[in-house]
């Protein structure tokens, strides 16, 4: 290991003196190294809100709930205000302008403009 | 900007007594960690973890947080990235946890045995017991910490700011974090989580929006726009509109106060050097170099030519020197003097000394010569010829073979001559044709050049059509130009045809009775079947020929003529634009929407696609979800309301934040938003005054309450944040 790196201490030690189990014992090598954590969504699945009364506040209800308010689109690629849709690429354009941008698009700029507010299309 | 990691190592961690509690700020982006009682946390750094291999011993090491990238060149990053422990705004992976406790009490000093302090450590709203009990048992069973006490983040901060009298006891906190948003409401200084709303929108979305747009409007230096990069151009450049749609506006209309907002980011450049148009000197010289090098070759052609000139002369001495010498020499004699010689005969001699005296001639680049020869060989054609008005009957067999050789000669030299001739005549012919032409011209211009504009037209699509014809096969009627080539179009017509009777033929063997062959037209198919029949190339080459003839000559007529491009990919070959030099304006990163476009996504969460109301109208929910409705309570909360959370740190924040609010509220409401005095670190302060307060051992619990008590206590298990 070079000499700076050990200077400013950027590695992790193994040993911890204020451990009662050190990393190594805990986690040993070799050991399935992919081991499994439970995702939020496993996690709150187990958690099983449904069992309880709904007033008591949870972390799935207090969630926000979707907006009341019209939502005013704007253009995917610049910005601006966007009265327009484009039916063959799913993209909303400000002006004729953009719609030459919008059409001269590889698709694949297209799906990713797209994936910007989650309206991508996603192949399974 | 404020988020600036402090990683070194403290050193009075044993001056402390147990009972000072340590204070952890378990932030999504930052990890902060301290002593109760103190202003400010010790260590601050990035809560990621990175896991990378060392390139010269390819260990994997651990690395926690942020440190000085230049260090990391000893490491190989590339197959994993920096990973965090938390799944939206709670902890999941404890993995990744605990190499970050680690990290954090080693710096913070700990060389005990234990840590033996109690800890305060924050966590989201409403943590899932989960998360919640994972992290009590990595405290309890890794470390033997003594007792842990759980609390919100915004609460702390709320009560910090209450503290100093920026909000009051009734209120509401909105923490926008990093990957959440928080609105909780307090009454009576505590918090009431029935009433709190999250949208799960945050600085990290705001940052992967930037950096998403930035690198789809630059891709090519998609690169350079790292995750740090962006988050700092995020800190510097961006703000939040007071009105978005009419500040797009400005930047659509592009005004000058657009212009003015619009900021750069100037990647490094180096400009290449500029290419000075040689000077008049320059090209004298390269002139000079040129003409000197062009005058060494044609003397070294004239001294290799004079050298020639002499071999051959001196060859040809020696020869005649030789034939001299034969006449003197015996008959019989001959053979034993030429043994040495390396010739064999007299006539040997004779016809090697024609060749050389031809190649002299031809060296010295006497034409003249040769003309005259075949004048000479015309007049002197029937000495040359003597045996051809013999008959043959008179000629004895030699002489028989001899006249046939010479009939054939003289045929040959006669059939030479006539084309020669006939050669001469169309020469004279078509200048006579020239200058008829001319005549024509001279008498009425416009319309020759007119004349000979439809002629040339007409011919050029004539061969165009053939052309096409050829490549495309004979269903094509003119107006595929494109050169759209289907799949069956491949082959041209002559190809296909061909194509279909050998198939046909290799078909039909064995079917029925083969009567091939029993006509003569049958024979005909393999004249069909083979590849040179292309019929038509010789009318094409006229044509052609014709083509070039009138283009030439209406170039030489009309100034203006351009002579059409063939129809096909030579004519898009034409049209590539010339490649520009990159300038500083290629290698710059422009901001002008951008810069409020993606904070607005706090206000706006369905842009990036989160079906959530946004910042102002969480208030609103959060009002609404208050148990009581209470006109006079909600007027308290709504002239009390603290903006906390990174977020909060964009300019224009808290003006939109009221305007937001203010439309959402019933008229004449009274309306305060107010800023915390440090939005970032005000979570911490606030968890590290509530740490020394009294009555703080009460809010915790042990190894033992943990175990005895169980899950469903953990459950409820909440702080009471006013003491």
């Amino acid at each position: 290991m070079e000499a700076e790196v050990i200077e400013a201490e950027l590695v992790l030690p193994t040993y911890m003196s204020f451990k009662r189990i050190q990393m190594y014992e805990k986690y040993p090598k070799g050991q399935s190294r992919g081991r499994h954590w439970k995702h939020l969504k496993q996690i709150l699945q187990a958690e099983n809100y449904q069992n309880y009364p709904p007033d008591e506040p949870n972390y799935v209800n207090i969630e926000s709930p979707p907006s009341m308010h019209p939502c005013k689109r704007i253009c995917d690629i610049t910005g601006f205000e966007a009265p327009y849709y484009d039916p063959r690429t799913n993209l909303r354009y400000a002006n004729a302008e953009v719609f030459k941008l919008v059409r001269s698009l590889p698709n694949e700029y297209v799906q990713r403009y797209l994936a910007l507010r989650n309206a991508a299309v996603v192949l399974k | 900007m404020p988020f600036i990691s402090q990683i070194k190592r403290q050193t009075d961690y044993n001056l402390f007594p147990s009972s000072t509690p340590i204070v952890i700020d378990n932030g999504a982006s930052y990890f902060r960690i301290g002593w109760a009682g103190e202003t400010d946390p010790r260590v601050i750094f990035r809560n990621i973890v990175q896991r990378p291999r060392h390139k010269t011993t390819g260990e994997t090491v651990t690395i926690v947080g942020d440190h000085d990238t230049t260090l990391l060149k000893y490491f190989d990053c590339t197959r994993s990235g920096p990973r965090s422990a938390f799944d939206s705004n709670v902890v999941y992976q404890f993995e990744i946890m605990e190499y970050i406790l680690d990290f954090a009490f080693d710096r913070l000093g700990a060389n005990g045995s234990e840590i033996d302090h109690p800890v305060l450590i924050t966590e989201c709203v409403c943590n899932p017991v989960h998360s919640r009990s994972k992290m009590a048992e990595l405290l309890f069973e890794a470390y033997g910490v003594p007792s842990v006490a759980f609390g919100v983040d915004a609460a702390f901060s709320y009560k910090y700011n209450q503290q100093y009298g920026i909000c009051n006891k009734d209120g509401l906190a909105i923490c926008p974090g990093f990957s959440t948003t928080h609105v909780i409401p307090f009454v009576e200084g505590e918090p009431v989580y029935r009433g709190s709303c999250r949208t799960n929108i945050g600085g990290y979305h705001i940052t992967d929006y930037l950096k998403q747009l930035l690198s789809l409007k630059h891709p090519q230096h998609m690169t350079k726009l790292t995750w740090e990069k962006v988050e700092d151009l995020k800190m510097e450049h961006c703000y939040i509109a007071p009105d978005y749609f009419s500040e797009a506006q400005l930047f659509q209309k592009g005004t000058k106060e657009a212009e003015h907002k619009t900021r750069c980011w100037q990647l490094p450049w180096v400009p290449p050097p500029t290419e000075e148009p040689p000077s008049e000197e320059e090209i004298a010289r390269k002139a000079a170099i040129k003409e000197r090098q062009g005058q060494r070759l044609r003397e070294m052609a004239e001294a290799k030519r004079s050298s020639r000139i002499n071999e051959l002369e001196n060859q040809i001495h020696g020869l005649e020197f030789l034939l001299q010498q034969l006449e003197q020499v015996e008959e019989n004699d001959i053979a034993a003097f030429l043994s040495d010689t390396g010739y064999v005969s007299r006539q040997e001699i004779e016809s090697t000394l024609v060749k050389l005296t031809q190649s002299l001639r031809k060296a010295k680049g006497e034409r003249k010569v040769e003309q005259a020869e075949l004048e000479k060989t015309d007049a002197s054609m029937n000495e040359k010829y003597p045996l051809i008005h013999i008959p043959d009957n008179m000629l004895s067999l030699e002489q028989l073979k001899e006249k046939r050789r010479q009939i054939f000669l003289k045929t040959t030299t006669e059939g030479r001559q006539r084309a020669k001739q006939k050669r001469v005549e169309e020469e004279l012919e078509q200048e006579k044709k020239n200058q008829e032409e001319e005549e024509r011209r001279l008498e009425n211009p416009e319309l020759y050049v007119e004349q000979m504009r439809a002629k040339y037209k007409e011919l050029f699509e004539k061969i165009d059509q053939r052309k096409r014809l050829k490549t495309n096969g004979n269903h094509t009627n003119g107006n595929n130009t494109s050169g759209g080539v289907g799949r069956g179009e491949r082959l041209n017509a002559a190809q296909r045809e061909r194509m279909r009777l050998l198939t046909t033929a290799a078909f039909d063997r064995g079917k029925g009775e083969d009567t091939f062959g029993a006509k003569d037209e049958d024979w005909q198919l393999y004249k069909l079947m083979s590849r040179d029949n292309d019929d038509d190339d010789e009318e094409m080459d006229e044509n052609e020929a014709e083509l070039a003839r009138i283009s030439a000559r209406l170039q030489e007529v009309d100034p203006t003529f351009v002579p059409k491009q063939e129809s096909g990919p030579t004519q898009s070959a034409a049209e590539i634009p010339r490649v520009r030099p990159l300038t500083k304006e290629d290698f710059q990163i422009v901001l002008g929407v951008e810069r409020f476009r993606c904070p607005e996504i706090l206000f706006r969460p369905n842009w990036v696609g989160i079906d959530q109301v946004g910042l102002d109208e969480m208030t609103g929910v959060s009002i609404r979800r208050l148990p009581t409705k209470d006109e006079d309570l909600e007027q308290r909360l709504t002239s009390s309301i603290l903006m906390t959370g990174g977020c909060c740190l964009f300019p224009g924040m808290s003006e939109r934040l009221e305007a937001g609010i203010r439309m959402i509220r019933p008229c004449g409401a009274p309306i305060k938003v107010v800023r915390a005095l440090d939005p970032v670190l005000d979570a911490w302060r606030g968890a590290s005054v509530y740490a020394t307060k009294l009555q703080f051992p009460q809010q915790t619990f042990s190894r033992m309450d943990y175990y005895e008590k169980g899950e469903n206590w953990l459950r409820r298990y909440q702080l009471q944040y006013t003491l």
